[in-house]
This record gives C-alpha cells, structure tokens and sequence, in this order.
C-alpha cells in the first residue's frame, strides 16, 4: 500500500463484499455484517466513511482522507495518518477494499 | 398430568424403565436413570413440569446413571448420557443431579439452532420481557431468582430463547442453580422459595436448585416481547445505579454472548440488530436487592 505521503496516487476500490455489508448505526459506532465471511464488524465513524467515501468509485487514499477530513468538518491534514493508514490496512484485511490496480490485474 | 401427580415409586420406575417424559418449555425430554437416589429429587424439584404425552415427539433423550466398565467398582460415579452417548467425564455419584441438569442445558445449546440462543437470564411482565445477558460475577442467577419471587415470570435462567421468524422470546422456565453464596443470600431473601439440596465441591463450587414458581411452569409456552436489555453488576455495598448503555455496546455484549450467533450468520446479526433497537438498555450496578427490584419494578411501570 502507498503511504500518504509518498505521493503515489493508487487507487481503491470497494470489493463485492463491502458493497453487501448490511449495516447498523448507533451513536458513533457502526456494525456492520459481512455475509462472505460471516463476521460483524464494529467500525468508529471514520472507518465508515472510509467505506462510504469509495461507494461512487475508486478514489486514491488521499482523496478518501480528505473527503473524510470534510464530512467529519475537521480541518484538512487534521485525521492522523498513521491512524488513517491502520484503518485502510485493516479494510484490505477484512476484504472490504482492494487495489483498483490488482483489481484489474486478477481480471 | 404433572410430574406431581405420579407417586414417587411410580416416578422412580419410569425413570428406570422407559424413562420420564417431561416438558421444558419447547423441548420435550426423556430422563432415564439408574440412581435411586434421584427419583425423590426428580419427584420433589420437577414436581409442577408437565409430563410429555405419549406420542409426543422426544427432543432429547438424556440419561444419568452408573458407568458400565471396571470404574464403577472403584468409586461411584454418574455418567450423563444423551442419545446413548456420554459426552462429559463422570461425576461423583452425588453430584448426579447437578450434572443432569447441566447436560440438558448443554443439550439445549448445542442442538437448538433453529432459535437464536442468548446466554441471558429473563423475566417477564405484561407480555414485555426483560433479559439479563451473562457476565461473570453478574449474579443474573440471584437476580432473575429474586424477581421470579417478587412478582415477575420467569422466562429463563439461562437461555434467552428468541424465534427467528417473529423476535419473541420463547420461555424455558428450568430450575435454577444457585451458587455459593447466592443460596443463603434467596434464602434469606425469600423463605418460601422452594431451594432443593446443597451439592457441595461440584465442579461449580456448592450449587442448589431453585423451582421456579408455580404460575411460570404452568405459563411455559406463553411467548413475551423482548423490551429491556440490563447487564448487572452485583458489587459488594455499592449504591444502586441504573444508568442507560449505548445501544452499540448493547450489541456487542449480547452479540458475543449468545451461544449460536456464528452458528446463525445474518440471522442472528438481524436479530440482535432489532432487539438492541427496540429494547431500552441499562447497565445497573446493586448491592442491596430489594433496591434492584424497586428500580426494575419502576421501568416496568414507566413502560405501563
């Protein structure tokens, strides 16, 4: 995975299977169900609208960061990298999220 | 017919012949046994559990009795057995009882996943039901067991029963195992309450057994509406407090409490999702019963 600062422009995508999470919110916390897997996951705010923020197609990590920054009415550069970076791991993990680039190379 | 209605011989030789057709709740039961010494409890603590009919489909097959083999000649023991099989070590032979018990509980959790299975006690009142999801050192036993007396029905001990095609809570009103202090503590609570023999050194510690009254046998089948979540929290001369829980915490807690949830996939996810929803949730920290029961009481009445 590109790091936000390298200035590499990879983007990402939403997998099948973050597209047919069936989701609860409450407060700000956000469960959602994986049918592929069977797992509930228990996502904080800024994990979902990392989800959210690639529904309308693909979109580099710098992209979805800022588009994040803006919906939670944070200043720009104000979300933590690092911590933006462990939660786009964890979504590749979780196969929620991939690669558009690896995406096209297994078609 | 009740179990009450059969003499105790009678009782005794059908526990030793074709076995004891019981009801509890939704699952009927056969018990078998070769212990003499369990007829006059059986006759005493399952006394007002209606007795399956003869033609009655038979969930559970269970048995407790002396193990064949060299080991019976060395020291008594009980083995529990469910459909010919004994899946647990034996027992001592007087703990014979409590691992009877034990065993169809086991049974109900392993073998039951056409219903969502919480690990909860439950009460209900008005048709709402009230769960207490399990945690270690929660004492839902010694609540739920001074609820049942103070004019509540019992849903469950143990099980919160919920159907998948509805959300309601299916009863399962089996005796309750007291532990340890909580025995004195509903005796005192309690008198009348009808507490069987201390088993003392069970691999649970001492364990008695509490008959649920007698309205919430005879009401076994009747469903309840699942309306309050509330995790207790016995601590020792603490102030009462009963204080709202985020629903998400709700979740997460009765989510990876219940026995089946992976088992259920989505249909679990779902229907936890629509009980956390509907239900109110509260965290309530006691340490003086007759407080909890006058909290819980008014949350009842805010609802009437």
């Amino acid at each position: 995975m590109d790091d936000l600062s390298s200035g590499k422009a990879e983007a990402f995508i939403l997998t099948p299977a973050a597209r047919s999470l069936r989701w609860q919110d409450w407060e700000d916390i956000y469960i959602a169900y994986q049918a592929s897997s069977a797992e509930t996951h228990f996502f904080n705010e800024t994990t979902a609208l990392i989800l959210q923020s690639l529904e309308h197609g693909p979109i580099t990590l710098a992209e979805a960061k800022e588009w994040t920054e803006a919906v939670l009415g944070v200043d720009r550069g104000e979300l933590a990298a690092g911590d933006f970076e462990f939660a786009i791991e964890r979504l590749q993990e979780l196969g929620l999220i991939e690669s558009l680039d690896e995406a096209i190379a297994l078609q | 017919m009740i179990v009450g209605d059969l003499s105790r011989q009678e009782l005794e030789r059908r526990l030793t012949g074709a076995g004891l057709g019981i009801q509890f709740g939704p699952f009927n039961l056969r018990i078998s046994s070769n212990l003499p010494s369990l007829a006059s409890l059986a006759h005493q603590l399952y006394e007002p559990y209606p007795m399956v009919e003869a033609v009655a489909i038979i969930d559970f097959h269970v048995g407790i009795g002396s193990p064949r083999g060299l080991r019976r000649w060395f020291r008594r023991q009980a083995s529990f057995s469910i459909d010919g099989q004994s899946p647990f070590a034996p027992y001592t032979v007087e703990h014979a009882f409590p691992a009877l018990e034990w065993g169809i509980n086991w049974c109900v959790a392993t073998r039951s996943h056409h219903l969502l299975m919480l690990h909860s006690a439950g009460v209900e009142r008005n048709g709402s039901a009230m769960l207490f999801p399990a945690s270690p050192g929660g004492g839902k036993s010694t609540l739920c067991t001074a609820l049942i007396h103070s004019g509540w029905r019992l849903m469950s001990d143990e099980f919160g029963l919920v159907r998948p095609e509805d959300g309601m809570l299916l009863p399962l009103p089996r005796l309750i195992p007291l532990k340890n202090e909580s025995i004195a503590v509903i005796g005192r609570f309690r008198p009348e309450a009808i507490i069987g023999p201390s088993f003392l050194g069970t691999r649970k510690g001492t364990v008695a057994h509490v008959r649920p009254p007698a309205d919430s046998i005879r009401r076994m089948h009747e469903t309840a509406r699942p309306r309050w979540f509330v995790f207790p929290r016995w601590i020792a001369n603490a102030p009462l407090l009963l204080k709202p829980m985020a629903k998400s915490q709700a979740f997460l807690m009765v989510a990876t409490n219940a026995f089946n949830y992976d088992v259920l996939d989505e249909t679990a996810f779902r229907l936890v999702a629509d009980m956390v929803r509907a239900c109110d949730c509260y965290s309530l920290s006691y340490s003086d019963l007759d407080e909890a029961i006058a909290a819980l009481d008014e949350l009842s009445r805010d609802d009437g």
